[in-house]
């Protein structure tokens, strides 16, 4: 292991430290328990089948937006519209799914992850194609097509695509029963989808750190006009990188979609796609490391469920332990620097005699 | 030579050890007030380590520095600015928008009331350039002004500050023959007229010789020896340098006999960054086992000039033809694949990927090979590995291991890397610029038995240097450029280099005159 991972994996457990200690801080001072809060919150989160289920979802649903955001980024595009992809992906699917509602689920289901994978794509090409022709900042154009998409699907769901069933305020028509995926654990969120997930998960983090692709996509990413120089093709890279980000968040959209709704809802997101990208963001979209950190955000939000409805305390306290943990991780090179120069300091010191040490 | 009981700058013990590399073992080094003290040594010696020091910007593990006989407590560059000690870096450190005055007095700007007196630091400016006769303008803008220029406003920043221990980075590294004697010329002055102490660090012989009183030799981190100027010479120092002989001597070669050129550009005309023609209708042809140099001053087209060729950059007009293949347009990949590799002039942001390590940067364009991966798609990484191993000891690469990302690596061995990957891709044509810049005299030899080898495969090489020894020595054939043409084409086996130089300079009718 380098020295950098090192310094880096100790940080990463110093912040994630800190922020509990700050969390158990916060509690104490609001008049609980933070031994209690925390053990509720360990139960919430596996204390049961059910708990369990909605974890390993929540963890299944951190991972993919999370390899999505890296794999852009390897690229070296940074795609904060996977929301927007989300969107249309599962719009897209949701309307062929209800198009051929009462065909067999075998024709009917791959051709809806398909068109939510062109979907997702498509809307992520479009940034990545004015970045490369254009250099127009991507993280601008993605942020604004995140607000397009929803607003978008909004009017569909509402408008043209709105269902004609009595009671339905809002949303497409609903999936033939057979095109769902099941739950695994009854009253859990765990589908079937988790397994896809799992695959599609492990075949990207494959591209990316085995593969010749990905290869030339992390040095596209680092140093584009290095790239070229080398005889890569640089643009295409950074858009293959963005297409798959973006088909990835697509098929998401068709899973929860598919999974947990019945139909295209307009509300279906809580902006899950931001959570995962955080979690890449925090471990330097390292896919391993976004995978073991999906598990422990995860744990985190479905415990604090628990957590708020039977100890009282806030599950808005976990947003806080993450924003600790950001904080910490984004200040790293600051603080290891000024740790070193203090060291320094009391060695020059030393050094002197150690008069005023 | 006077006689000073305390020196100026001593620097006792100093140990430097950074994680995994002992950058300065037990130096001690007293600098005397008043002289030019040039320190010399390969890439990675250390000189630069140690002048940090003294400027602050590191503290060192073990050791410490007396300033006018004052122990230094805090190693700050604030603090060796207290301490009238002034740093002008290799790569300068000013803003671009501004003018000369500004970056000269920014920090400590002239106010009146609440404002910046812009017209105060102008003055102040011009009073310091009027007294130690530098050729600055305090009204222009950085970005518009020479290398050479800028480097005098660091200088002026410096003394400016109140510095009169001036320690000058590698000065004269992106310097032109005459702005390097013209640098000479100041340095002198501000010697004479502010009694100041300069410290040069340098791996140019030649300029030890013409400008320093006295000189240090360092070699992996230590210091071999510190002598007066006048009692050594280049040969000396060279062999204390690298500690054994360095012989340049010239290489022995036969014309080639190819009639096929491989190489062939036809009345290109390129243009630059800003849109302005930097190449104008220039026509050269490159046969095979022949050395075609390219002498100019720098910002006469070269540049583009490479750039086209190997696809980097967008052709106006005209014609390029590598073994009689039209590439005109053609992308760099392509160019690539018919067997062309390129070592461009700025190894930093073109030729390298600074975060990737040394195995990324020495396997890219060669990772679809059946020897790196199953399909050219499957990684292997351990031969990838394996190889830049065998790579690294063909190629002497030092500075940690072969996972170390080559932005942490000395010029030196970055320079290493990137010729290792160049010439180890079989290719027919190479277009080589700047090969040895800031590169040590080791290195350098290196780098010229490369280039000869690659000529006796039959190798048909375009070879672009702002160095005129360094083109005297590979050339067969040499052109001058000047302002995006060819001016002449010498033999240099029987061309005088003056005469070289002044068609570099455009003057090539005075030589045709006399």
């Amino acid at each position: 292991m380098s020295d950098a991972r090192k310094k880096y994996l100790l940080s990463l457990f110093s912040s994630i430290l800190m922020a509990l200690v700050i969390g158990a801080v916060i509690m104490a001072v609001s008049g609980h328990n933070p031994l209690e809060g925390y053990a509720v919150l360990i139960t919430g989160a596996f204390g049961s089948e059910r708990s369990i289920g909605n974890t390993l979802y929540k963890t299944a649903q951190l991972c993919i937006t999370g390899i999505a955001t890296a794999v852009a980024s390897q690229g070296g595009i940074f795609n904060v519209g996977g929301e927007g992809q989300m969107y249309l992906g599962a719009i897209a699917s949701c309307w062929l799914g209800a198009a051929l509602n009462g065909t067999s689920p075998w024709l009917a289901i791959p051709l809806c992850l398909l068109a939510a994978i062109l979907a997702g794509a498509l809307y992520a090409w479009i940034p990545a194609i004015l970045k490369i022709k254009l250099n127009i900042s991507e993280v601008i154009t993605t942020i604004l097509m995140n607000s397009i998409a929803i607003y978008f699907c909004t009017y569909l769901a509402n408008g043209p695509l709105k269902t004609t069933e009595k009671g339905i305020v809002s949303g497409t028509a609903s999936l033939d029963r057979a095109f769902r995926f099941s739950r695994l654990i009854k009253g859990s969120n765990l589908t079937q989808t988790v397994f896809m997930i799992a695959v599609v998960t492990l075949l990207v983090w494959y591209l990316m750190s085995r593969t010749t692709t990905g290869f030339g996509m992390k040095l596209t990413g680092e140093n584009s006009r290095f790239a070229r120089y080398a005889g890569l093709n640089a643009g295409m890279l950074g858009i293959l990188g963005m297409l798959i980000s973006g088909a990835m968040c697509g098929m998401l959209g068709m899973f929860e979609c598919f999974g947990l709704q019945t139909r295209f809802k307009t509300d279906f997101s809580n902006e899950f796609y931001f959570d995962g990208m955080l979690v890449a963001m925090i471990m330097q979209y390292r896919p391993l490391g976004i995978i073991l950190m999906s598990f422990f955000f995860g744990a985190l939000k479905i415990g604090a469920v628990s957590m708020q409805s039977q100890t009282g305390i806030s599950s808005e306290l976990i947003l806080i332990i993450q924003s600790v943990i950001i904080f910490f991780m984004a200040a790293q090179e600051g603080l290891l620097a000024s740790l070193g120069r203090h060291s320094s300091a009391r060695r020059a010191n030393r050094m002197r005699g150690g008069v005023k040490s | 030579m006077s006689q000073e009981v305390t020196p100026v700058v001593s620097m006792r013990h100093i140990t430097m050890q950074f994680p995994g590399v002992l950058a300065n073992d037990d130096v001690s080094l007293d600098i005397r007030k008043g002289e030019i003290f040039a320190l010399v040594g390969e890439n990675g010696a250390g000189k630069s380590t140690l002048m940090n020091i003294l400027y602050g910007m590191y503290t060192p593990t073990d050791g410490e520095v007396l300033v006018r006989g004052e122990r230094l407590f805090r190693f700050d560059p604030n603090e060796a600015i207290r301490h009238g000690i002034g740093m002008v870096h290799q790569h300068f450190m000013l803003v671009p928008s501004f003018t000369v005055a500004q970056n000269i007095v920014l920090n400590t700007e002239p106010r009146r009331g609440l404002f910046y007196d812009f017209r105060r630091a102008n003055q102040i400016v011009e009073e310091l350039v009027q007294e130690y006769g530098l050729a600055v303008r305090p009204t222009d803008t950085v970005r518009d002004i020479s290398v050479g220029l800028q480097q005098r406003v660091e200088i002026l920043k410096a003394l400016y500050r109140g510095a009169d221990i001036l320690i000058l980075d590698e000065p004269t590294a992106v310097l032109t023959p005459q702005e390097t004697d013209e640098l000479f010329d100041v340095i002198r002055s501000i010697v004479r007229i502010r009694q100041m102490t300069v410290i040069i660090i340098t791996h140019k012989l030649n300029e030890v010789m013409a400008i320093s009183d006295r000189v240090g030799v360092m070699r992996q981190g230590k210091l071999i020896g510190v002598c007066q100027t006048c009692d050594v010479n280049e040969r000396i120092l060279a062999s204390m340098m690298v500690g054994k002989d360095v012989l340049m001597e010239p290489f022995i070669r036969e014309k080639t006999k190819a009639t096929e050129p491989a190489l062939v550009v036809e009345n290109l005309s390129v243009l630059d960054n800003r849109g302005l023609p930097a190449v104008r209708g220039l026509s050269l042809k490159v046969f095979p086992g022949e050395i075609l140099g390219i002498a100019g001053i720098e910002g006469n087209g070269q540049s583009e000039l490479a750039e086209a060729v190997t696809g980097m950059r967008h052709v106006q007009s005209g014609q390029i033809r590598i073994l009689n293949r039209d590439v005109t347009g053609m992308d760099p990949a392509q160019i690539r694949a018919l067997g062309v590799s390129h070592v461009p002039e700025d190894r930093i942001q073109t030729g390298l990927s600074g975060k990737s390590d040394i195995v990324d940067n020495l396997v890219v364009g060669r990772e679809k090979e059946p020897q790196f991966s199953i399909r050219g798609f499957h990684l292997k990484k351990k031969r990838m590995k394996e190889y830049a191993e065998e790579l690294s000891a063909n190629f002497d690469i030092r500075g940690g291991g072969i996972h170390t990302p080559t932005q942490s690596l000395s010029g030196g061995n970055m320079q290493k890397v990137l010729v290792a990957r160049e010439f180890s891709s079989g290719s027919r044509v190479m277009i080589i610029s700047q090969p040895s810049r800031g590169v040590d005299v080791g290195a350098m030899d290196f780098i010229h038995r490369q280039i000869m080898e690659k000529r006796s495969e039959g190798c048909a090489i375009l070879l672009i240097s702002a160095d005129l020894d360094e083109l005297y020595r590979l050339s067969d054939r040499l052109c001058t450029i000047y302002e995006g043409s060819i001016t002449g084409e010498f033999d240099p086996s029987v061309t005088e280099k003056r005469e070289v130089g002044l068609y570099m300079t455009g003057r090539g009718e005075e030589a045709g005159h006399e």
